[in-house]
């Protein structure tokens, strides 16, 4: 420490302390102490009595940076002592301390050049230096003096740098800091340097320079550890201030984060939060530094318990990340601000951001636990039921949305329902009456009314409205959902009477004491506030039931679906994820109003209850969409017009089989239920596929099935007539007059079935019935059933005809019969041509038709008999239908003592009318059994003989494709099970000849054949003619092929055809159809 | 293999398509959200290095502690400036075709309008500039799709990282090319996930 600094000695007197006088001789006593000129006296608070008088404001507000709290300071100066103060610093500071500094600068200038500038002094310093290299290297270096030449040299540079003579300054320190790096004194030369690089930038000559001194000075600093730690900090400000200055934002940010990792949590917070606001000041504004600073800072806010500076640190870093989808940052800020308000015991604004990381379905198992743990903690502390619009657990499905509602439209099974609209209509288009019967007159009726029938569904009191809805747990936690329902409002009759249409009913009720919100938060309060009071409602009233359903979603329920679609040799594999669970909630309203669907609401682990609104606007665009039957609302597809409750019939069919062989007949049993009292009448039905299903009648139930077949009195075909007259409309039934099923009654109806063609089936059946009770809403409702039936292909026939040699009228048939199933046996009954033109006879007089009656699941059976023509006349068709004559062969053997079917009994013959309504009629003619060397690819040239039967010209298309070389008709997506029992499928599908006879063709993708030529054949057909077209295959290898890959299309147009079906006495024939193609055999053997 | 190494794909509008963890360390919980957040932050220092430079790798632009972030950016802005070029260039080989055109002819040079000529040249220059800064500005919205690419990692293995990015971005744009892909959507595809984490393995 220098002692020769300079000293100015100072007496302070109060003037309401005392007297002048006493200062005086004390004043007196100090300078002949210290000297005359170094002493001096200063009064303060000569001012009366403490009156502000004429000055009202704190004298020394012009100098402080802050205002002080107390406005009485200085109330005793008055203007000469003020006067007296400016002029006693003005005096010290240019008489005293200036001079001082400039003599001392003048003096330590001249030491300084004589010991260190010039040449031989430099050599002199270096030589010396080096001698101390020796010297043992202590950490804070080797001690200076206060008289040393260093410390002179730093004094020296300190006064220059003070008086703002910064060249002078920055050669000393220049100078000092080469000595003190030699010294290696390193403090003392990171000071050294701060001073450069300080002097650098107040010259503001070389940014470069200055920049280059404040890092050395830094690093040396750091290097020195602990002791250097506020150097290091002071150093860094500095730093950060030029570089703030010289607006070097992002730089000074960088600086600013060095330095924050050298403090404690506290300061480092401050700085991390000057840094964030360095980068958004730089151009361009960095506002993802500077988000991710400021919550940096929070965090160490939090770490320091501030925990109100943490929260606003992170909630301004909110404004960053919001709309973002880094869903880990999202997750971590909510969490954390939602953690820390529920430490200053805010709940509310707690759970509103915590309910934004519940589903985080990307966090691990641990994490998700963890939210979810604070979250019911949280609950917990807020002491009540937490009520929250939408919230995110369970997540809701909003696509799976459906609503299945019963007007006149009533379903048998939810098989039904999801038929679509369309195709109920098209079935239903004859029966039902084409005017809605609810509206008698449209010029009587009330416009409001109509408005109001438009605007919504309808529904009947006591039948409950059905609501599907997919809900799925986002997390791999399992969450406890309780008293999951609907949440509905009904408005009464009377209420709705008041009100004009729906529509303002909805706004009276939504804007009744709650005034309009424009913000989209207040708009969800707004929500919630309205589903709470529609809850209430609907909990307190009776006029409806709601269901409530309990279940645990468990942890991402997954389900994996594969699908294959295999396309020639290109197979590609989809697998897809489900992971939900499907509630089904039904509200059933008991009196007539409007009945308003609003959202549903749950109840998640017990305490927190979650409101979820259906959004109009999004239901009504999806309804319009998935379900037709919406399509005459043009309002809301959530509001239900509830009339007086009506009977309603419930129906199945009993006996009906999921599988069947083709041909297969059966009888099966329409059962109706009527729950209600009033009995329903006029029943009508239909079914779109009379070939398969076909109503018989009440006699029927009577006997027994098989035996009833047999052939047995004439009365039957009595019946035959009856039956088809009341079927005369092709696919509509009409119950007698007198049947009527009485309230609470059941009705038994039976019905016949027969398996067409193999494949699957979709059977349609529409019941048609009228009310008794006169309720002007509703007259009639439909009952849809719907069952699917999947139809195996049994038996396979082709049929070779040729004439007889000897009789002119007679004809010899080969009938080729394969057993195509897997595992069934067939036992063969007779054989019977339908129709009286033609008569069957086996070959010789007592002979069997077929060698033997049964036939083996896969083999193939060759039979021989006569055709014979017994009559030449032309008969028209009645007169052949009333003398309908069969002539049946017996294929059993000759002891059996069963009885013939009557094929023109009730069943049968109506199933074969309906079967035999095709106009076009086709054979295809070409060799059979053919020998061939395989040494060029086989040709084989086919004729397919086309017959149009109807009065009209028909076009008819002949489309071949080629066959799927793996198996059968397998074609575009289908299910592939995992396991290897494709085998078993071909087995029952493919074709069996095929697969035992050239095992090649299965094996490698190769199609077994092709078709040669066109693949698309068109030709015009006259009525009542034939015509022939000639079709071709090429082949590979030998073996026996089933050549059924095509299908003939036709098209007939007559005169007077518009609507596609014909008038044709009894029959209708359809204008348009697709066959697919008959089986024909063709054994390819390989010759030498 | 690096301890630490996390990889990323920004798509528009920062949006993250593809994360992944690739480092061998064992996965710490707050790390997830650490590195994303430094990530993040790094796309701004991204923002402003990729203009700069018509390089695709840019090798540590920014750090966090020990952690550094590597970038490879896919050759979308790329794309647009060379549009500029080629406007710039195409607007001087038309002003000075017009100019010689003109002003060359010896005899346009005794007539008295040839002041208001060159006018009309730097008139039909201007016109023409504005017009293709339009056409060419329209066209940048309707190109600009840069993808990122982003890896935080504690490794000093340049040459490693540089290949791991090279071939990644080929199995991106394999991923580009599938039709059933959305550009800018998610990648959820798992044969990318696995090839990532096996290049990966390879080269960090």
């Amino acid at each position: 420490m220098d002692p020769m600094i300079l000293k100015h000695y100072m007496l302070i007197h109060d003037n309401r302390d005392g007297s002048l006088e006493k200062a005086m001789s004390i004043l007196t006593q100090m300078r002949t102490t210290f000297g005359s000129s170094e002493c001096r006296l200063l009064c303060v608070n000569s001012a009366q009595d403490g009156g502000l008088t004429d000055r009202q404001e704190n004298p020394w507000i012009p100098y402080e940076n802050y205002v002080l709290s107390n406005q009485n300071l200085g109330r005793f100066l008055n203007n000469d002592d003020l006067n007296e103060m400016k002029d006693l610093m003005h005096d010290l500071s240019s008489k005293h301390i200036i001079p001082h500094m400039e003599q001392k600068i003048r003096v330590l200038n001249q030491q300084v050049s004589a010991t260190r500038k010039g040449f031989r002094n430099q050599i002199k310093n270096l030589w010396w230096r080096k001698g101390k290299d020796d010297m043992p290297d202590v950490p804070t270096g080797p001690m200076y003096t206060f008289s040393s030449i260093e410390s002179q040299i730093r004094v020296l540079g300190d006064y220059a740098f003070m008086l703002r003579d910064y060249e002078l300054a920055l050669s000393n320190y220049r100078l000092l800091s080469t000595d003190y790096k030699l010294d290696k004194s390193w403090k003392r030369y990171a000071g050294a340097q701060e001073m450069m690089g300080l002097t650098y930038f107040m010259l503001d000559q070389s940014k470069k320079d200055a920049e280059y001194c404040m890092e050395s000075a830094f690093t040396t600093y750091l290097k020195l550890g602990s002791s250097g730690q506020q150097n290091v900090t002071r150093c860094g400000l500095w730093w950060t201030e030029m570089l703030k200055a010289r607006e070097q934002y992002k730089e000074a940010a960088g600086v600013y984060f060095r330095i924050s990792n050298e403090e404690p949590s506290l300061q480092a917070a401050v700085l991390l939060e000057q840094a964030s606001y360095c980068y958004l000041m730089s151009s361009p504004p960095m506002f993802r530094k500077y988000g991710f600073h400021l919550v940096l800072a929070g965090n160490r806010y939090y770490i320091s318990d501030q925990r109100k500076h943490a929260i606003r640190a992170h909630r301004s870093a909110l404004s960053v990340y919001k709309e973002n989808t880094w869903n880990y940052i999202n997750d971590h800020v909510h969490f954390h601000i939602g953690k820390w308000y529920a430490f200053l015991g805010l709940f509310d604004v707690a759970i509103q951001h915590i309910l934004k990381v519940l589903a985080c379905s990307h966090q691990s198992i641990a994490t998700q636990e963890l939210f979810l743990r604070d979250f019911f903690q949280i609950v917990q502390k807020l002491g009540r039921t937490f009520e929250v619009f939408r919230l995110q657990l369970p997540v809701i499905n909003m696509s799976s949305l459906k609503i299945i509602f019963e007007d006149h439209r009533t379903y048998a099974s939810s098989a039904a329902v999801n038929v679509k609209e369309s195709l109920w209509h098209s079935l239903e288009e004859d029966m039902v009456p084409s005017m809605p019967t609810m509206r008698i007159n449209w010029l009587e009726s009330d416009p409001k009314d109509t408005k109001k029938q438009k605007n919504s569904n309808v529904c009947v009191a006591g039948e409950a409205i059905k609501v599907n809805i997919e809900v799925r747990n986002p997390l791999k936690i399992s969450i406890l959902v309780s008293s999951f329902s609907l949440l509905c409002h009904l408005y009464p009759v009377a209420e709705v009477m008041e009100s004009v249409c729906l529509a303002e009913v909805g706004d009276q009720y939504d804007n009744g004491g709650i005034g309009k919100f424009s913000m989209p938060g207040a708009q969800n309060d707004l929500e919630l506030k309205k589903m709470k009071n529609s809850w209430e409602l609907s909990s307190s009233s009776s006029s409806f039931v709601l269901s409530e359903v309990n279940f645990t979603l468990v942890a991402c329920e997954t389900t994996v679906y594969c699908l294959g679609y295999i396309e020639n040799c290109a197979c590609i594999l989809i697998c897809f994820v489900i992971y939900g669970y499907k509630v089904q909630l039904t509200v059933a309203p008991k009196v007539e109003g409007i009945l308003k669907i609003v959202g549903v609401r749950w109840k998640l682990s017990g305490s927190v209850v979650g409101f979820f609104n259906f959004d109009s606007n999004l239901v009504k665009n999806k309804t319009r969409k998935r379900r037709k039957r919406t399509m005459q609302a043009a309002g809301n597809g959530l509001n239900f017009t509830v009339i007086k409750s009506l009977p309603k019939l419930e129906g199945c069919i009993h006996q009906l089989p999921i599988k069947a062989y083709a041909g297969e007949l059966r009888r099966v049993v329409l059962e109706l239920t009527n729950q209600s009292e009033f009995p329903v009448k006029n029943m009508k039905m239909m079914i779109n596929h009379p070939r398969v299903l076909y109503p018989g009648t009440l006699k029927d139930m009577e006997t027994e099935f098989p035996s009833c077949l047999e052939k047995q009195k004439q009365c039957e075909q009595h019946n035959v007539q009856t039956n088809t007259s009341q079927v005369s409309n092709g696919l509509l039934f009409s119950f007698p007059e007198n049947v009527q099923i009485a309230g609470e009654r059941t009705f038994l109806w039976p019905l016949w079935l027969r398996a067409g063609d193999p494949g699957i089936t979709s059977l349609y059946i529409s019941i048609y019935y009228e009310m008794e009770s006169c309720s002007s809403d509703m007259r009639y409702r439909t009952l849809r059933i719907n069952y699917g039936l999947e139809v195996l292909p049994a038996l396979d026939m082709t049929v070779q005809i040729s004439p007889c040699p000897s009789r002119l009228s007679e004809f010899l048939v080969r009938m080729e019969i394969v057993n195509r199933t897997s595992s069934e046996c067939f036992r063969f009954h007779q054989l019977s041509s339908v129709g009286n033109q033609w008569e069957t006879s086996s070959l010789r007089s007592n002979g069997t038709v077929c060698p033997s009656q049964l036939l083996v699941a896969g083999q193939a059976q060759s039979c021989f008999f006569k055709l014979k023509s017994c009559s030449k006349s032309t008969f028209d068709d009645i007169t052949t239908f009333s003398e309908l004559q069969v002539s049946d062969v017996r294929l059993e053997s000759l002891g059996s003592n069963e009885g013939l079917f009557d094929v023109s009994c009730a069943p049968l013959a109506d199933f074969h009318n309906a079967a035999s309504k095709t106009p076009v009629w086709w054979i295809m003619d070409g060799p059979r059994v053919i020998n061939y060397n395989f040494s060029t690819s086989c040709d084989i040239k086919l004729r397919m003989k086309i017959h149009n039967s109807s009065d009209e010209i028909a076009f008819v298309r002949i489309n071949t494709f080629d066959p799927i070389p793996s198996s059968g008709s397998q074609e575009g997506w289908y299910n592939i099970s995992p396991l290897n029992d494709i085998k078993v499928t071909s087995d029952v599908l493919g074709t069996l000849s095929t697969k035992s006879s050239s095992p090649l063709s299965s094996i490698d993708g190769v199609s077994p054949y092709i078709w040669v030529a066109s693949s698309s054949t068109r030709v015009e057909i006259d009525p009542k003619s034939s015509t022939e077209v000639p079709l071709q295959i090429c082949l590979f290898s030998p073996g026996t092929y089933n050549l059924s890959n095509y299908t003939v299309h036709w098209n007939l147009r007559g005169t007077n055809n518009n609507s596609g079906f014909i008038e044709d006495g009894r029959r209708q024939i359809s204008g348009t159809g697709i066959r697919p193609g008959h089986p024909y055999y063709l054994t390819v053997l390989q010759s030498p | 293999m690096a301890s630490t190494a996390c990889f990323i794909i920004v798509s528009r509008n920062d949006i993250p398509i593809y994360e992944a963890e690739v480092g061998s360390a064992v996965k710490k919980e707050e790390a997830a959200h650490q590195h994303q957040f430094i990530l993040h932050a790094a796309l701004d220092i991204v923002q402003d290095l990729a203009w700069t430079t018509s390089a695709m790798f840019l090798k540590s632009v920014d750090r966090f502690n020990d952690l550094v972030v590597s970038v490879y950016v896919t050759a979308g802005h790329i794309l647009f400036m060379l549009q500029i070029k080629i406007a710039y260039s195409l607007l001087i080989c038309i002003s000075s075709a017009v100019n010689t055109s003109l002003v060359g002819k010896g005899s346009w040079e005794f007539l008295p309008g040839i002041r208001d000529w060159t006018c009309i040249i730097i008139f039909i220059n201007i016109t023409l500039a504005s017009i293709l800064s339009e056409l060419f500005l329209f066209s940048l919205t309707a190109h600009f799709i840069h993808t990122r690419l982003m890896l935080l990692h504690d490794s000093r293995n340049d040459d490693g990282i540089k290949s791991f990015f090279q071939e990644v971005h080929e199995l991106y744009i394999k991923i580009l090319l599938n039709p059933l892909y959305l550009p800018g959507s998610r990648v959820t595809s798992s044969h990318f996930d696995t090839k990532v984490r096996a290049l990966a393995r390879k080269y960090l």
